[in-house]
């Protein structure tokens, strides 16, 4: 790594930007158009979130909040847990842990820098990293790895048995720099007794490790406060995808990746739930005047990504869907499965979880089974013609959302999903969906341009008659 | 005799599964070396682990697999393609790694489009990614699961008599393979690594009564020769999952001897055997969970390399070769670890990327191979 980039404390780097970037709005136009000179690329992002309105405001609140969380713990007496994405952070509010989530802040970075994440990333793969693996966890993880930012104080995992890719660099990371490891362990069974006892036995392991870690007991009032929320959160999720099922869908296509946001780094705190409301409400607005989400207030196709819908940095595939008005209904990382999920019918209403919090054991079985729902953890962790497994939950969410056409976008290290998308897509098309399979890379840009993603996404929907 | 272990290493469909296949008896496949072959034979079946040897392209299987996935699998879905695995009555597929665990789904597909050509039935043994009591108690349940998927299809009854036989069996080859490797500790090492790997690989293709009694002559027969390697570097291999006899002999022709391994085709296959007394199932549960991981079992690490110092010590190496199949993560990041704690500790390592497949890469492996030999002798 150059020892220019050894100068700077990286998550240090990126809460100054996104801090200043949530005041903007608190001025007058002017004054925030006029703040954008200093952040040239990241002007582009702060664009299209502030573009929203108030969500988008209050995301970017949401976002300086957690990162201050994060910059704070050690000084508040918190540990920090280095987490997977899909690591539930409801969990660590009544452990007083905060997590540190690799991916988001490997996305934050690769919006607001032109150099991008990349200095990072090849750290990783100096280190020994291959480099076919995961760049949305080599990224921030280089730079955790170089010490270049809070210290974590142990390790979290919720990929194992989902994705060996984003597994292998948590044990990596907790090997290199010594620190104590726990891994949550998806079967490839997921509905059966035998494997809910397992993992009802094996998220108790996880307390148990954390409470050896903090020296604390988990707080029960804390976790019954926790599961409050998130139920509040999971009925305006609903909400919103209900609403996304009309045609045109009044939901903005930037709201699936600010509501996986808000799961991956507040869910189950009022911050993430403000967060929500505020999206539900102009979405509802949208709704009752008959608009689309898009900017223009129309609708001429909608699309759901089957995967991941990280199909480039910048945020720029939102803005030129948008700009093409095709409404995004959403992709696997929107599939939460609470009680009450739109897309949990027929074949699919056992995916669902349930929130009990009658006592501790209840809390910890609510919270364990929202956990083994996460977006991953749940669907690619079987065969995936299995039972609530990719085929059947991708069927689902056809079913619901109805979508014109489907996109795949796997980076590299996707090695799971790259493993039967040709499959998957066979199947797809079938159901008489236009499905592009694009290789693509949010988290390393030197990998795939977005002009590249844009021609290709463009002349399918050109070759197959989608936008005509 | 080494030719005979050399020619059923090379042959998908060798002779003795020819004879077994002619007396009216099945061969079932696996994919992965956790998954139970007591299980299988104790069935009256030939377990037999697929291998991709001898695929000289990947054409059928990237027509299913995605771009980015290791050349292992994709050369055992192309030689099933061609119909070279149609020898096989069912195939059990498990969870090794994310890779090779697609492989049941891109299996299942072209086998709906290639009729006839792959076994009718298959399983998928799910197999955890940690060891705990309660992972060893699901596993116990997973493989009862699996007695009961084989004994539905086939019609056939296996008893906990018929498991015990089979634990006996099995674990004779176990026994007799750490004796060949107590010979290739040996300062004056009597076999080459290239044909020690010849014998182990056949381990897995042909019937084990066949197998124990061949490799008990070859025992014999070593111990009896005058003749042996002596005054060459010593390596042993680790990483990705290996079964290329003919890679060994390019490392060996840089003039070292190979003496022993890491490998889950290898000594991992055989170093822990089954417990004999008690229940059966959760004996072979329990070797099969518990059993020196591979880097599947995250947060195991420490295990692994403790197993491979121990190899370098009983086989007085002088340095390790760590390997990993392009797109294999777990075993290339784990093998940079290997590599960094090895080496601090004194034993010189060579970490290689490769592709999967016959001799794949044969110049840049032996270059970089012969540079590294050097340098051990500098």
């Amino acid at each position: 790594m150059r020892k220019e980039y050894k100068e700077y404390q990286f998550d240090k780097m990126v809460q100054s930007i996104v801090h200043f970037g949530s005041l903007a709005k608190d001025g007058t136009d002017k004054e925030c158009f006029g703040m954008f000179r200093y952040a040239p690329h990241f002007k582009e992002v702060f664009g299209t979130i502030l573009g929203t309105g108030e969500p988008g405001v209050k995301l970017m609140k949401m976002v300086d909040k957690y990162l201050c969380d994060v910059l704070n713990a050690s000084a508040q007496g918190k540990k920090v847990a280095l987490c997977t994405f899909n690591f539930s952070p409801a969990v660590l509010k009544p452990l007083g842990v905060v997590p540190l989530v690799v991916e988001p802040l490997t996305t934050l970075g690769v919006m607001m820098w032109l150099r991008g994440m990349g200095e990072y990333l090849n750290y990783c793969c100096e280190l020994g990293f291959t480099e076919t693996s995961c760049s949305a966890q080599r990224g921030a993880m280089g730079a955790y790895l170089a010490g270049l930012g809070v210290k974590p104080d142990f390790v979290l995992c919720n990929s194992v048995g989902v994705c060996d890719t984003n597994a292998t660099a948590f044990n990596f990371a907790a090997e290199y720099l010594d620190l104590p490891f726990y891994q949550l362990n998806a079967l490839p069974l997921f509905a059966d007794k035998r494997t809910i006892d397992y993992q009802h036995r094996d998220f108790r392991g996880l307390i148990s490790f954390v409470e050896e870690q903090t020296g604390k007991k988990l707080d029960v009032g804390l976790m019954r406060e926790v599961i409050h929320e998130i139920k509040k959160q999971d009925d305006l999720i609903n909400e919103i995808q209900d609403l996304m099922q009309l045609k045109p869908s009044p939901v903005p296509g930037t709201y699936n990746v600010f509501m996986y946001s808000v799961k991956f780094i507040y869910g189950g705190y009022p911050e993430g739930t403000e967060v929500l409301e505020s999206m539900l409400k102009h979405a509802k607005q949208n709704a009752a005047q008959g608009r689309a989400g898009t900017a223009s207030g129309k609708e001429v196709a909608r699309c759901f990504s089957v995967y991941v819908d990280h199909y480039s940095a910048q945020l720029r595939p939102w803005a030129w869907f948008d700009s093409k008005d095709i409404s995004h209904v959403g992709s696997m990382m929107n599939g939460f499965w609470p009680d009450g999920a739109p897309v949990a019918k027929g074949e699919l209403a056992e995916g669902i979880y349930k929130l009990d919090a009658t006592n501790r054991d209840t809390m910890l079985d609510s919270l364990c089974d929202q956990m083994s729902r996460m977006p991953m953890v749940k669907q690619i962790r079987g065969p995936m013609d299995d039972p609530h497994q990719w085929l059947l939950e991708t069927r689902g969410s056809i079913r619901t959302f109805k979508p014109d056409f489907c996109t795949y976008t796997g980076t590299i290290g996707c090695r799971n999903t790259w493993g039967a998308i040709k499959v998957l897509a066979r199947d797809t098309e079938k159901m008489g969906l236009p499905t592009l399979i694009l290789f693509g890379d949010a988290f390393d840009q030197r990998i795939t341009s977005w002009e590249s993603m844009r021609e290709r996404i463009d002349e399918f929907l050109s070759i197959r008659g989608i936008l005509k | 005799m080494l030719n005979e272990f050399h020619k059923i290493g090379k042959e998908l469909f060798n002779n003795h599964l020819k004879q077994w296949k002619n007396a009216g008896k099945k061969v079932i496949g696996y994919n992965c070396g956790h998954v139970p072959e007591e299980v299988i034979a104790s069935a009256g079946m030939l377990p037999y682990r697929v291998r991709g040897i001898g695929a000289d392209s990947t054409s059928i299987a990237d027509t299913y697999f995605g771009p980015v996935i290791c050349s292992y699998p994709k050369c055992i879905l192309q030689l099933a393609g061609e119909g070279k695995y149609n020898f096989l009555d069912g195939m059990i597929f498990s969870p090794g790694c994310d890779s090779i665990r697609r492989l049941d789904d891109c299996w299942r597909k072209a086998a709906e489009e290639s009729h006839g050509v792959f076994p009718g039935y298959r399983f998928y043994l799910g197999i955890p990614h940690k060891v705990t009591d309660y992972s060893l108690e699901w596993f116990i349940s997973e493989v009862r699961r699996f007695i009961a998927s084989l004994s539905e299809h086939f019609g056939v009854t296996i008893g906990d008599k018929d498991l015990r036989v089979s634990i006996k069996e099995y674990n004779k080859s176990r026994t007799l393979l750490k004796k060949l490797d107590e010979l290739r500790f040996q300062d004056n090492v009597p076999i080459s690594g290239a044909d020690a790997t010849a014998v182990i690989i056949a381990a897995n293709a042909m019937p084990r009564d066949a197998y124990n009694a061949a490799l008990e002559k070859l025992i014999a027969k070593l111990k009896k020769s005058g003749s042996g390697l002596n005054g060459k570097k010593r390596l042993i291999l680790g990483g990705s999952a290996h079964d290329d006899s003919d890679i060994v002999a390019l490392i060996e022709s840089s003039g070292v001897v190979v003496v022993g391994d890491t490998l889950c085709f290898g000594s991992r296959s055989y170093v822990d055997l089954i417990e004999e007394d008690g229940d059966p199932v959760t004996a072979i549960a329990k070797r099969y969970l518990t059993r020196n991981p591979c880097p599947r079992v995250f947060g195991s690490y420490k295990e692994r390399l403790a197993y491979m110092r121990e190899r370098v010590k009983d086989t007085k190496a002088d340095a390790v070769i760590l390997q990993n199949i392009r797109f294999c993560d777990m075993h290339g990041a784990e093998n940079s670890l290997c590599e960094r704690d090895l080496e601090a500790a004194g034993i010189p390592c060579l970490k290689i990327e490769r592709e999967y497949g016959p001799m794949a890469e044969e110049g840049r492996i032996k270059m970089r191979v012969d540079a590294f030999v050097e340098n051990l002798r500098a």
